[in-house]
């Protein structure tokens, strides 16, 4: 694509360098504590987090028995194809709880509007908010927004004490400069624009469930 | 008087009268400010995250000419445009322009003030091309062709009722006033337009100049589909919305979050970088972010109110000051409502025509108090107090009383006869039964308020009179 003409970029420039020629005046700053208390027991405050921000938490002793918590899960769901991040771990519980369900594969393209749940890893778990930080890589950026319920798969090891800790990992391992979109998501979609009112399920998931394997 | 000002009034003394709107709004900021104190106690210093933001904001601000063009390198090495854009106009058309050339014809778009500011909608319209608001506050005030009331609630000014009146009328088939049924009507609704628009349109809460990405904060998750389903995305900035690193959000995002709704955090905070990446399931194939001045760099330059350009546009100030909660966000007839916009408005669209939002404020400070970047707001209002006096000629009668007045408070003899004068004139109209009348002096005044009775001897006469024997 042919590089985007830009008219004013020159003059806006110039006008911001003459107007910092002058510079502002600066308080010094001032001597003050942490901001934020630090966060100890990670996983008691995320789990008390999720209570807050309205997210479903799901502990299971490992990887492979998440398989039946996801079964358990989809099984209340109506019928219908089930999105899911193609990973080679996903690919090999999705065997234990399919149960006749068709699966969509991200490999496949994003996730269709009649797609009943999506099932994604995560970059990172924030226990600071009770978080889930994914990026372009975890199925994609439709997988934690189109369908009505967004189960996420993650391991205690993925567990970070706070948004800063949660930042600072995704960038040191290159994946902020290899994706294209990131998402630091807390509880489900959620509107107050009626008299104040909270209502679950604005525009994206109603429901958003962490299966948090403990090994 | 400029009309603007002159609707001001109109608008404020017919608001601040009607009772049900008062009691829908304090409603409203009394929900938030519950949220909001127990959001604050959330940190460990709120003092602390304050000063901080105001620090990272200032060193952007400062250094903005290096911190957008480490942006915009960073966009473009993603694979996505940065256009300069000038004025409103300038944006408009190159927004225009490009959905034409690609062939759109819906484009959806999640909350921008900045796209209220270019007045981007209707000028999409006359291109024959159809922006549908996405968020449920602005889709609501888009139904009823009104602006915003407040930044963050755009439609805090009804109610359910008002709601469920306006779905029946321009959807059809909703019979109900249950938020949660209603919010599903325009949930499917607005479904059918996110898969079938062509163009995604978001604003941007900060530009993150070390990643080059775009930091878009909602809960709703309609900002995520406008930048996911449609096949172009188009992010538009105000170039005040810099930080230098991405490692700042984790300050920002809990803090815009409390300051705007109380909320721990907000429910989605995504960062976008380019277009979907060839290995990527996903997202749109081009990406473009215009970057607006439209005054700011004028701002930019008074370094007395350079600090404005801090906001976040929390919308804090806004609830906490006590004549946005009585005349309500459309009285002030402008973008920005509330204290920030009142600062700000006479910047950006003429300190002539917009000045006299400088006396719409208690100067109580409130505002100041509130915000979380620390924006002095109430002494900027003084400061375009100022300005304005400065900048045009006063009315001929203003000068002279004021001249009048200075000649008279330099020297103590001139003030006891001018005092009694006065007092004589007003003893005079009132026992000719002047009082309310075009003759009266304190007619103005006595308008709106109960006028006192004039003493019968000045304060010089009586502290003579009881210290006589001193």
């Amino acid at each position: 694509m042919p590089e985007t003409e830009n008219p004013s970029r020159e003059k806006i420039l110039a006008r911001i360098r003459t107007a910092l020629r002058e510079p502002a005046p600066h308080h010094e700053p001032v001597k003050a504590g942490p901001i934020f208390a630090p966060v100890t027991d990670l996983l008691d405050r995320f789990q008390k987090e999720c209570g807050i921000n309205i997210t479903e938490f799901v502990a299971v002793p490992n990887l492979h028995v998440s398989a039946s918590a996801i079964k358990e899960i989809l099984a209340a769901l109506p019928p219908g194809e089930i999105f899911v991040q193609d990973s080679p771990d996903l690919r090999e519980l999705a065997a234990e709880w399919q149960d006749g369900r068709t699966i969509q594969w991200s490999s496949e393209g994003g996730p269709k509007e009649s797609a009943q749940a999506t099932i994604s890893a995560c970059e990172a778990l924030v226990a600071q908010t009770g978080s889930v930080l994914v990026s372009a890589a975890c199925g994609g950026r439709g997988a934690s927004v189109v369908a009505p319920v967004h189960i996420v798969v993650a391991t205690i090891n993925q567990l970070l004490p706070d948004i800063d800790a949660a930042l600072a990992r995704v960038q040191e391992r290159g994946t902020v400069a290899q994706n294209s979109f990131l998402c630091l998501i807390t509880g489900s979609s959620r509107t107050a624009d009626i008299e104040k009112i909270l209502v679950m399920g604005a525009h994206g998931p109603r429901r958003l469930i962490v299966v948090l394997a403990m090994s | 008087m400029s009309s603007a000002a002159q609707e001001f009034l109109r608008s404020a003394a017919l608001k601040s009268a009607d009772l049900t709107h008062r009691q829908i709004i304090r409603r409203g900021i009394d929900q938030y400010s519950a949220a909001n104190d127990k959001g604050r106690s959330r940190f460990a210093d709120w003092e602390a995250a304050r000063q901080r933001c105001h620090e990272i904001k200032w060193e952007a601000l400062n250094n903005l000419d290096r911190y957008l063009l480490e942006f915009e390198n960073r966009v473009k090495e993603r694979g996505g445009h940065v256009f300069w854009a000038e004025d409103s106009a300038e944006a408009c058309r190159y927004i225009t322009e490009l959905a034409v050339s690609r062939g759109v014809r819906k484009m959806v778009k999640s909350k921008s003030m900045v796209a209220e500011e270019i007045h981007l909608s209707p000028a999409l319209e006359k291109a024959g091309i159809q922006a549908i608001e996405t968020d449920l506050g602005e889709y609501i005030v888009q139904l009823r062709n009104e602006p915003p009331y407040h930044i963050v609630t755009p439609a805090m000014h009804l109610t359910r009722k008002d709601i469920a009146d306006l779905f029946k009328e321009k959807l059809g088939d909703v019979d109900t006033d249950d938020p949660v049924e209603l919010v599903a009507v325009a949930r499917r609704a607005l479904r059918r337009d996110f898969f079938s628009a062509e163009m995604g349109i978001s604003g941007a809460n900060f530009l993150v100049a070390d990643a080059g990405m775009i930091a878009l904060t909602t809960n709703e998750g309609n900002g995520r589909l406008c930048t996911s389903v449609p096949r172009i995305h188009v992010a538009l900035a105000g170039i005040e919305k810099v930080i230098p690193r991405l490692q700042d959000l984790a300050l920002f995002w809990p803090v815009l979050a409390t300051a705007g709704t109380g909320q721990p955090i907000t429910c989605y905070n995504t960062l976008i970088g380019g277009p979907r990446k060839p290995n990527e399931v996903d997202g749109p194939e081009e990406f473009h972010v215009v970057l607006l001045d439209n005054g700011r760099t004028e701002l930019l330059a008074d370094v007395e109110q350079r600090d404005v350009l801090h906001c976040i546009r929390c919308g804090a100030c806004l609830n906490v000051c006590p004549v946005f909660r009585t005349v309500g966000g459309h009285t002030y007839g402008t973008t920005y409502p509330g204290p920030i916009g009142s600062v700000l408005t006479p910047h950006l669209r003429g300190i002539d025509e917009f000045h006299h939002l400088s006396y719409a404020s208690s100067l109580c400070g409130a505002c100041t108090d509130a915000c979380p970047v620390k924006i002095d707001l109430h002494h900027h209002l003084l400061e375009n107090r100022r300005n304005a006096v400065n900048h045009s000629a006063r009315p001929w009668a203003e000068r002279m009383g004021f001249k009048i007045w200075q000649w008279t408070m330099q020297s103590a003899s001139r003030f006891r006869i001018l005092g009694g004068l006065a007092r004589m004139t007003l003893r005079i109209t009132h026992s000719l039964g002047l009082d309310g009348t075009a003759l009266d002096p304190m007619g103005p005044w006595s308008k709106n308020h109960a006028a006192p009775r004039v003493p019968e001897k000045s304060f010089r006469a009586l502290w003579g009179k009881n210290n006589a024997g001193n």
